[in-house]
């Protein structure tokens, strides 16, 4: 029974990780509509910058306070730049250009800091705790807490006040959004801004388990993505929990089914993305969409 | 099609025969090799422009795919014997089995949601080969022997490879062009354009989609059947999720709709990230994105449509005369 | 609080859909805009709206709009309803009406106008909570028209209230407008294909046709003048 636990554990802390990328793409989903499949690579940028500032002796608070201010402007520019310009174009046009995002970002911080492996300060102390003899790091908690605090500040931020509504609208529907005095534009460029912060900090999370490289995002990509679809789309909640769904259904099947083993792992968050869209597409937590022809 | 149109094709057509014999004229060995695979790929972003461009279904798959496609290649060279050009049929075969048992599930899917399943299939493919190491030798991979070279070419294998790969696009060119003109293109653009007023004129959703699927995956494994002649030997390095994502990319640069945009978008997958390289070798990778991102910009509707703006924009000044409705889908 | 159109034109692209429309309408006044399908109606309340690019005038309150960018409209108290409602259909009822009044700072007056267009509606009272998307299109209808005084406009314009609805609904619709227009002076400007039942309601009207204006006057004229409903408005 004890490897059962440590495999759960073992799977909620990778699921942490997932989760946090998952929350990323859900944000900048619900505030623009678009998915950006070069979020997890925006995020690493801005990490390796907290990196560089702590290898100028900066401390790292003072370090990830500046990577949170690089990146808002790093996601406000990427909007107004590139984004904002194709508005109207069509979806795969879209999706190209956030795939040539990833590869721009992926590119500059190869060219900027070389492609090896670095060690990246993590924001809790060392160790962990024994639970039912089972070992529960400590990292694994606090990362888990942050994206909590997170998610329910962002659920809330979009229920519940006005900025959440404009937000939500203008991704709704721009001409709708503009008759009601909504600055479409600004919104959008917020919510850009707003994801690339919750990037950086997920890349600061995930960086002193992962080692900090130019591809350390790249892997995880598929399972931000299947981990936001499971909770749902339009849920910061959601992203969390398909995270850690997607990371215990991953360790558990590894382990106990063998015709997947380890090498195959992928294989199960691929068939939990495929139930849940044959299931109930809009996800655990996703609220159900009014359908109009 | 029109008299008009028919012109346009046969100009095209010319045009692209010219490039065609100059290129080997012009270019050494070792480019010539690289723009086979180029071709190679071309098959497989031309059956993604069947799949995403005229029946609007995103397929982060291909990739994969066109691996099935060069590993049963392989295999049945490799182990079994077979003459490599006679592996190709079956190729393109299997490849659309395995293309329809992922349109199976994809009927119930939409857009986005595709996107993110058929992404999985393609990160996962990598594994599956090194899972399934006993046929298709793990991470060693597998060689493929060239078909023998008619006598006056043995001496520019290239060449003759060249030769194989272009015959094979054309004929898939050819065979898909003839697939787009009347009802099949039509009820393909219907149900990516409305898919619900498709159902109420009586077009069979599941039928097309299906079928869509799996022109698309005999497609994708001519190509990699093509490719892994061409290369002469494949490992599961080759077929990483990136390449579908590549090819995705190289679709929509050339155009998602357009049979010539297809040569184009391979063409850029093989030669543009080199010669990025080429310029700074750690610049690279990043003059390859701005280069993307900056092509989406100016040509939204890929290098074609924006060639074809272009044109009709020069035309309709020129002969302002003749009206001419000039339709978005312009074929070849 | 006047609008003033002097030689609007609109193209799109080459053609040119409204050729030099000049009309004007006062404070307090309730005037309709006729015309059959296609006439040029809806381009013109969106050149008003700052959605479309426009030569010629447009002036609100002798403030020339051209320079002024669209979703700033509202702050100057200009109302646009769109065709089909422009209901925020996967928000609620109540989220519909929060987006109505955006651009309202006072927190306590979103408060009592929510509450003022909840008794006024008490439909939309009923279904606060619900998924705008859901309800029928009377309902919409109403639901946008609260959405639209969330802001206190100054001018409401409105284009095909009765899109879609039965006849009754939509006189009802009307009605409500009138009220709006009698009790709380506000202005208005219907855009409609249904001629009968607006002139019935309307205190002057424009007939538009292919992008012109070609015909006015008080609606009780209008509604008696044969020859004008059957050439512009296929009224047989």
């Amino acid at each position: 029974m004890s490897l059962f636990f440590q495999l759960v554990v073992s799977g909620l802390t990778t699921g942490a990780i997932y989760a946090a990328l998952a929350l990323a793409l859900v944000l900048i989903f619900r505030a623009t509509n678009v998915v950006n499949f070069g979020q997890g690579e925006m995020a690493t940028f801005s990490a390796y910058v907290a990196w560089q500032l702590t290898q100028w002796g900066a401390p790292l608070w003072l370090a990830v306070l500046a990577s949170l201010i690089v990146a808002f402007s790093i996601g406000i520019v990427t909007f107004r730049l590139i984004i904002r310009p194709m508005m109207s174009a069509p979806v795969e046009a879209v999706v190209v250009i956030t795939l040539g995002i990833l590869v721009l970002f992926q590119a500059a911080c190869m060219w900027i800091w070389g492609a090896e492996q670095l060690s990246f300060p993590s924001l809790f102390p060392d160790g962990g705790f024994d639970i039912g003899g089972v070992r529960v790091l400590s990292s694994a908690i606090g990362t888990l807490t942050i994206l909590l605090v997170i998610a329910l500040a962002m659920g809330f931020i979009f229920r519940f006040t006005r900025l959440g509504l404009s937000m939500r609208a203008a991704a709704f529907d721009h001409a709708r959004s503009v008759l009601v005095g909504v600055n479409v534009e600004r919104m959008l460029m917020l919510g850009w801004g707003f994801a690339a912060v919750i990037g950086v900090l997920a890349a600061i999370l995930i960086a002193p388990r992962l080692f900090l490289s130019p591809t350390m995002m790249t892997p995880i990509l598929f399972y931000g993505l299947a981990a936001a679809t499971l909770g749902g789309w339009d849920s910061p909640l959601g992203a969390i929990v398909g995270g850690l769904a997607v990371g215990v259904a991953e360790s558990l099947g590894a382990s106990y089914l063998s015709f997947i083993g380890a090498d195959m792992r992928i294989a199960v968050p691929i068939a939990l993305t495929l139930v849940i869209l044959l299931v109930k597409p809009v996800g655990l937590f996703g609220s159900y969409k009014v359908t109009k022809l | 099609m029109n008299d008009d149109g028919f012109r346009a094709a046969a100009i095209k057509f010319g045009l692209f025969a010219i490039v065609a014999i100059l290129i080997p004229i012009f270019a050494p060995g070792y480019a010539l090799q690289r723009v086979a695979i180029a071709i190679a790929y071309a098959i497989a972003i031309l059956g993604l422009n069947l799949l995403m461009g005229f029946a609007g279904q995103i397929c982060l798959a291909q990739g994969t795919l066109f691996g099935v496609g060069a590993y049963v290649t392989a295999i049945l060279n490799a182990t079994y014997g077979i003459s490599p050009l006679v592996t190709l049929p079956a190729s393109a075969a299997v490849a659309a089995v395995i293309g329809l048992v992922i349109g199976l599930p994809a009927l119930r899917l939409q857009g986005l949601q595709l996107a993110i399943v058929t992404f999985g299939i393609a990160a996962a493919f990598p594994q599956l080969l090194l899972k399934m190491g006993s046929l298709t030798g793990g991470v060693s991979g597998l060689p493929i022997e060239a078909p023998e070279a008619p006598r006056f070419l043995s001496d520019s294998p290239e060449l003759w490879l060249y030769i194989i790969s272009l015959t094979c696009t054309g004929v898939a060119a050819l065979l898909v062009s003839l697939m787009l003109f009347g009802d099949n293109g039509r009820s393909l653009r219907a149900q990516r354009d409305n898919p619900q007023i498709a159902q109420a004129l009586g077009i069979n959703l599941t039928r097309t989609r299906l079928w869509a699927f799996a022109a698309s995956s005999a497609l994708a494994g001519l190509g990699g059947g093509v490719f892994g002649i061409i290369s002469g030997f494949i490992s599961p390095e080759s077929f990483l999720a990136i390449l579908s994502i590549n090819i995705v990319i190289g679709s929509i640069v050339g155009g998602a709709t357009s049979i010539v945009g297809a040569f184009l978008g391979g063409l850029f997958m093989v030669f543009v990230p080199t010669w990025a390289s080429d310029i700074n070798l750690s610049l690279g990778n990043l003059i390859y994105g701005l280069a993307l991102i900056l092509i989406m910009m100016i040509a939204r509707n890929g290098v074609t449509g924006f060639i074809e703006k272009w044109l009709s924009m020069t035309f309709r000044r020129m002969a302002s005369s003749r009206r001419q409705i000039e339709t978005r889908e312009e074929l070849i | 609080m006047t609008l003033d159109l002097k030689k609007l034109s609109v193209f799109y692209g080459k053609t040119q859909a409204l050729f030099d429309c000049s009309f004007s309408v006062g404070e307090g006044e309730f005037v309709a805009l006729l015309g059959s399908n296609g006439a040029g109606k809806t381009t013109l309340l969106r050149a008003v709206s700052g959605l479309l690019p426009f030569k010629g005038s447009v002036a609100f309150s002798g403030k020339a709009l051209d320079k002024i960018v669209a979703q700033k409209r509202l702050a100057l108290g200009i109302a646009h309803i769109p065709q089909g409602r422009g209901t925020f259909s996967e928000f609620t009822v109540d989220e519909n009406l929060s987006l109505g009044a955006t651009i309202v700072s006072n927190r306590s007056q979103v408060r009592e106008d929510k509450e003022r267009w909840y008794e006024t509606f008490p439909r939309l009272r009923e279904r606060r909570n619900q998924l705008a998307g859901n309800l029928s299109g009377g309902e919409q209808q109403m639901l946008a028209v609260a959405r639209a005084l969330m802001s206190r406009p100054k001018l409401l314009m409105c284009d095909e209230p009765s899109l879609g609805l039965a006849p009754s609904i939509t006189q009802e619709i009307l009605a409500i407008f009138k009220t709006l227009n009698k009790d709380h002076g506000m202005t208005l400007l219907v855009v409609e294909q249904n001629v009968d039942i607006t002139l019935q309601y309307a205190d002057r009207a424009f007939v538009i046709e292919a992008g012109q204006i070609v015909a006015s006057g008080a609606a009780n004229e209008l509604i008696g003048n044969e020859d004008i409903k059957k050439s512009y408005l296929g009224v047989a």
